[in-house]
């Protein structure tokens, strides 16, 4: 049986990707069981999902708590030493990334791949969804199945010309795929961000949740408030004394409603360093 | 101390007078209607400081007192059959919330409107504990116990009074009333822990999210929780009797007439009034069979039973419901506490189904089941494990 | 009626507590920052089903999902009973248990004119369990339940007109507002807190989910529904006297509020004619009542 766990973001299609993979070993006679992270799946938060591969039903009914592999869909939640929490020893993690294998900082006893998925994407499919680009990568670096059942698989989930889309995304990650090689890190970072976010009540830091970052030139600033006032999550505060905003960072999501609403664009939304 | 020849209903409507009952809610339904105007009139009459809440539906009534218990009001409400069930999804809520809601079931069956206790009996799951009374008196009596034992500090569990509709609810006895300065000084206000108020909160508990440590230990708390009853149930009940002069057995159980028996009859509510009378027709005949009346369902009197079982050669249960497909629900549970005693210790046990749907249960039907157990008892072949009277 | 406040007098206290678990751009979660900016921490805030939106230093009370009327009615006639009610008991609540599940409660307590503050955030579908239509779904709308084939064209029903039918119980205060338009939300919040009796206010609260459309557009799309009359802004007090808060001289194009609604997408034009054509008929009846200064039911 093969164990894998899947990184994303609520949105980004990690479900359907754990669906997809579940299909194509169906397709080669494996069962498999696809899980979702049971919880409330908030737009943009990141999220894990499972998958377990095995030449006859999957009986096991409880997630995955040590997986051989670890895919990592989304490019900044790559960079968190989470998505290699657990893995069994000589496990494998597959990241979206454009950093090669040898400059990845995660540490721990495991191989690792790259493949710059969120790229493939954009210029196959002209969005940022790698649900389905790393599954190519997935196929080539483990060989679990057969590059066809991937592609009949799709075409079962996205039929005409988003299948063929996904289809082309898929064979690129294929063959762009780097590593796998053992991690070169022995200790990775601890520090913990929570990448895995459902449910109600009060978070810590929501900066993973961030693709884009608001930055705002103070100096074009002409103390309308209408930034901190439409700000969903406070994350905008008020200095009285200088009638200028300044950000609590922890509380922001990205969502851009600041930069949307401030009349003189004092602020712009900046993408996050991958 | 008074009296009056007064209704079941109006028995529950005094006990909420004198227990200062502060906010009620209910819909009306048969046969549990003349509560629901007693309680109007007492308000309309501004009797005591009390409000009471007519609202659009019994699933309303739960929630109104559930949110009015949990500011630390002592609450009522009541209902019959099909409105118990409307409420299923709030009572559960109730439980769960610990609040200390007191509840008058006024019993009709879910087919037709006569008495059974299929009502009461399918709110087992809801986290409550369950009563079953026999006569007007008792309905007064064990409405202020509820209170008592519902608001301890060591309990916080709401608790459901069930009384038959017709037979008890609309039929006239004479009740002796408490005098209330004895009733407040025996029963002083509900000190709840009023910690949702905007000044008493606690901080820490904003913004908790659902989830988090292990999803099954609220059951188990709420679970021991509720076993937990029987030790304040059985305080209050003497202290009951200190005060007011009155017992009903030791809480869990009331016996009649067990003294020397040799086999009993095991029932709930107005049902074991009847028994009573056939007890002293046996009894006289030489037949030593006794009942032992459960007043106490949940939670169920193990201790008690497995006492009276080890004494005695048969117990006839009888239930006045039954679970479709299942059984009856007070015989199966008496067969689960009793299974462990040895061979020898363990009574011959046989199920009896009387008065569902209403249907009239006479003395000469209980002298039929004191036969039918006291047969088994000594020795004979059970040719029904299950009768229908 | 309330009283009109500028941006300066809107307070800087938060009451929310901060991030909570919302989506990116959640028009629910500013609905309940300002709202509880408003009303400070003096409240007992009840809650029901629904998305998490911003959590709030207060206490708080949950029930089930159709028990919202019946819950409020029992905290506040408790805190009676106790003598605190100088404590107010707010239900903040989503349209699901406004308009559909929770509404045969709501409307009982409205009859009965209990003395509670109920404020919906209206995000026009049960959107915490995956955007399935409600009552307060508008026509034409895309949701999961009411998706678009041959034999559908996504909701097919109008939206219920709430506002106007808690009106008609006659009670003290019945309040649109929008989270585009601030000052207006916490003036009629700052009003709903000096008055007693049954009082509502319904926030719309747009959702770049449910609704799909970039979160940075939150803003933009709730002010595109209040100027293109599609979302009106007014009050009814005592189910008779009836202000309108905001009357531009034209109407925007609904077009304006519906294109970048991807939950609209699919309308042909003569469906979109169709909805100007409403709104505009709609919007009549509000300037006319706003004209004679009272509803007429």
């Amino acid at each position: 049986m093969i164990e894998i766990r899947l990184h994303g973001r609520g949105g980004q299609g990690a479900v359907t990707a754990s669906r997809i993979l579940a299909t194509a070993a169906y397709e080669e006679g494996q069962y498999s069981q696809a899980i979702p992270m049971y919880g409330t799946e908030r737009r943009g938060a990141p999220l894990t999902a499972f998958v377990r591969l095995d030449n006859q039903r999957v009986r096991e009914r409880m997630l995955v708590h040590n997986p051989d592999i670890s895919i990592v869909l989304d490019p900044l939640i790559a960079k968190q030493q989470a998505v290699v929490d657990d893995l069994k020893e000589g496990g494998l993690v597959l990241l979206n990334t454009a950093e090669s294998p040898e400059d990845v900082k995660l540490g721990g006893d495991f191989k690792v791949a790259t493949v710059d998925a969120t790229t493939i994407a954009l210029e196959t499919l002209g969005r940022p969804i790698t649900n389905t680009a790393i599954l190519g990568a997935f196929v080539k670096i483990t060989g679990a199945m057969k590059l066809e059942s991937i592609e009949k698989a799709i075409k079962k989930y996205f039929p005409g010309r988003l299948g063929d889309m996904n289809i082309a995304a898929v064979r690129r990650s294929y063959e762009e795929v780097k590593g796998p090689i053992q991690a070169v890190v022995k200790t990775g970072s601890q520090e913990k961000i929570d990448i895995n976010v459902g449910g109600y009540g009060v978070l810590k830091d929501v900066s993973s949740w961030r693709l884009f970052t608001p930055e705002i030139d103070v100096d074009k600033c002409i103390g309308c408030k209408n930034c901190w006032i439409f700000c969903p999550e406070t994350a905008i505060q008020w200095d009285e004394a200088k009638k200028k905003p300044y950000f609590e960072y922890r509380k922001c999501k990205g969502c851009g409603v600041c930069e949307n609403e401030c009349p003189v664009k004092a602020i712009e939304m900046v993408r996050v360093e991958v | 101390m008074s009296y009056e020849v007064m209704v079941g209903n109006k028995a529950a409507a005094t006990a909420c007078k004198l227990a200062r009952v502060q906010v009620a809610s209910a819909f009306p339904i048969t046969p549990q209607t003349t509560i629901t105007q007693y309680l109007s009139e007492m308000y309309a009459n501004a009797e005591w400081d009390f409000d009471f809440v007519n609202v659009e539906g019994e699933l309303s009534s739960q929630v109104v007192v559930q949110g009015a218990s949990r500011v630390g009001a002592r609450t009522f409400t009541c209902t019959s059959g099909p409105g118990l069930l409307y409420m299923h999804h709030p009572m559960q809520t109730t439980g769960s919330g610990r609040l200390p809601v007191v509840m008058a079931v006024v019993h009709r069956s879910y087919k037709g409107m006569q008495p059974d206790h299929s009502d009461l009996m399918s709110q087992e799951w809801t986290g409550w504990a369950h009563w079953y009374v026999e006569h007007a008196q008792e309905i007064l009596d064990t409405i202020l116990m509820a209170y008592k034992v519902a608001e301890d500090p060591r309990i916080r569990i709401p608790i459901a009074v069930g009384y038959d509709g017709y037979v008890l609810s609309y039929t006239a006895e004479p009740v002796e009333i408490p005098d209330q300065d004895l009733v407040d000084e025996w029963l002083p206000p509900n000190k709840a822990i009023p910690e949702v108020l905007p000044d008493k909160v606690d901080p820490s508990t904003f913004g908790r999210g659902w989830g988090g440590g292990d999803p099954q230990m609220a059951w188990k708390v709420h679970h021991d929780a509720i076993l937990k009853i029987e030790e304040v149930h059985k305080e209050v009940m003497d202290s009951f009797e200190k005060t007011f002069g009155r017992r009903y057995g030791n809480a869990m159980i009331e016996t009649y007439k067990m003294e020397d028996a040799e086999v009993a009859i095991m029932a709930m509510g107005t049902i074991t009034g009847t028994c009573k009378a056939a007890v002293d027709r046996m009894q006289a005949n030489g037949k030593k069979v006794g009942l032992i009346k459960l007043r106490s369902y949940i939670p169920f009197p193990n201790k008690d039973l497995l006492e009276w079982g080890k004494k005695l050669g048969g117990i006839a249960v009888v239930d006045r419901s039954i679970c479709p497909g299942k059984g009856g629900p007070s015989f199966q549970k008496l067969r689960d506490t009793l299974f462990d005693l040895k061979d020898k210790e363990r009574p011959k046990m046989l199920q009896f189904h009387a008065g569902l749907g209403g249907k009239e249960v006479r003395v000469r039907d209980f002298e039929m089941i004191g036969d039918k157990i006291l047969k088994v008892a000594k020795g004979g072949k059970v040719e029904n494990l299950v009768t229908w009277v | 009626m309330s009283e009109r406040i500028t941006r300066v007098q809107i307070p800087m206290e938060e009451m929310g507590i901060t991030p909570g678990s919302a989506c990116q751009g959640c028009g629910a979660a500013l609905a309940a920052r300002l709202a509880f900016k408003a009303l400070g921490p003096n409240v007992i805030r009840h809650g029901i089903p629904c998305c998490p939106d911003t959590v709030t230093a207060t206490p708080q009370v949950g029930g089930v999902f159709e028990g919202g009327g019946a819950l409020l009615t029992g905290t506040s006639r408790g805190l009676k009973a106790l003598g605190r009610e100088d404590v107010l008991s707010v239900g903040f609540f989503g349209d699901g248990g406004t308009y559909d599940i929770g509404f045969q409660g709501l409307s009982a307590a409205a009859e009965r004119n209990e003395n509670i503050l109920v404020i919906t955030k209206d995000n026009e579908a049960y959107m915490n369990t995956g955007n399935q239509r409600s009552g307060s779904t508008p026509k034409y709308a895309i949701t999961s339940t009411n998706p678009v084939g041959p034999n559908s064209r996504g909701k097919g029903q109008q939206k219920k007109n709430i506002p106007f039918i808690f009106a008609a119980h006659y009670v003290p205060y019945v309040a649109t507002a929008s989270v585009a338009f601030p000052e207006d939300l916490i003036a009629k919040v700052n009003y709903a807190k000096t008055i007693k009796g049954f009082r509502m206010i319904i926030i719309q609260s747009p959702c770049p989910v449910g609704w799909r459309f970039e979160p940075e557009k939150t803003i933009e799309i709730a002010r595109a529904g209040v100027q293109s009359g599609v979302w009106p802004l007014y009050e009814i007090m005592d189910g008779k006297d009836f202000k309108l808060n905001y009357k531009p001289k034209e109407l925007k194009p609904v077009t304006e509020y519906l294109k970048p609604q991807a939950r609209f997408r699919h309308m042909t034009e003569a469906e979109i004619a169709e909805v100007q054509e409403d709104t505009a008929s709609k919007w009549q009846n509000v300037l006319k009542a706003d004209e004679m200064g009272r509803v007429v039911i």
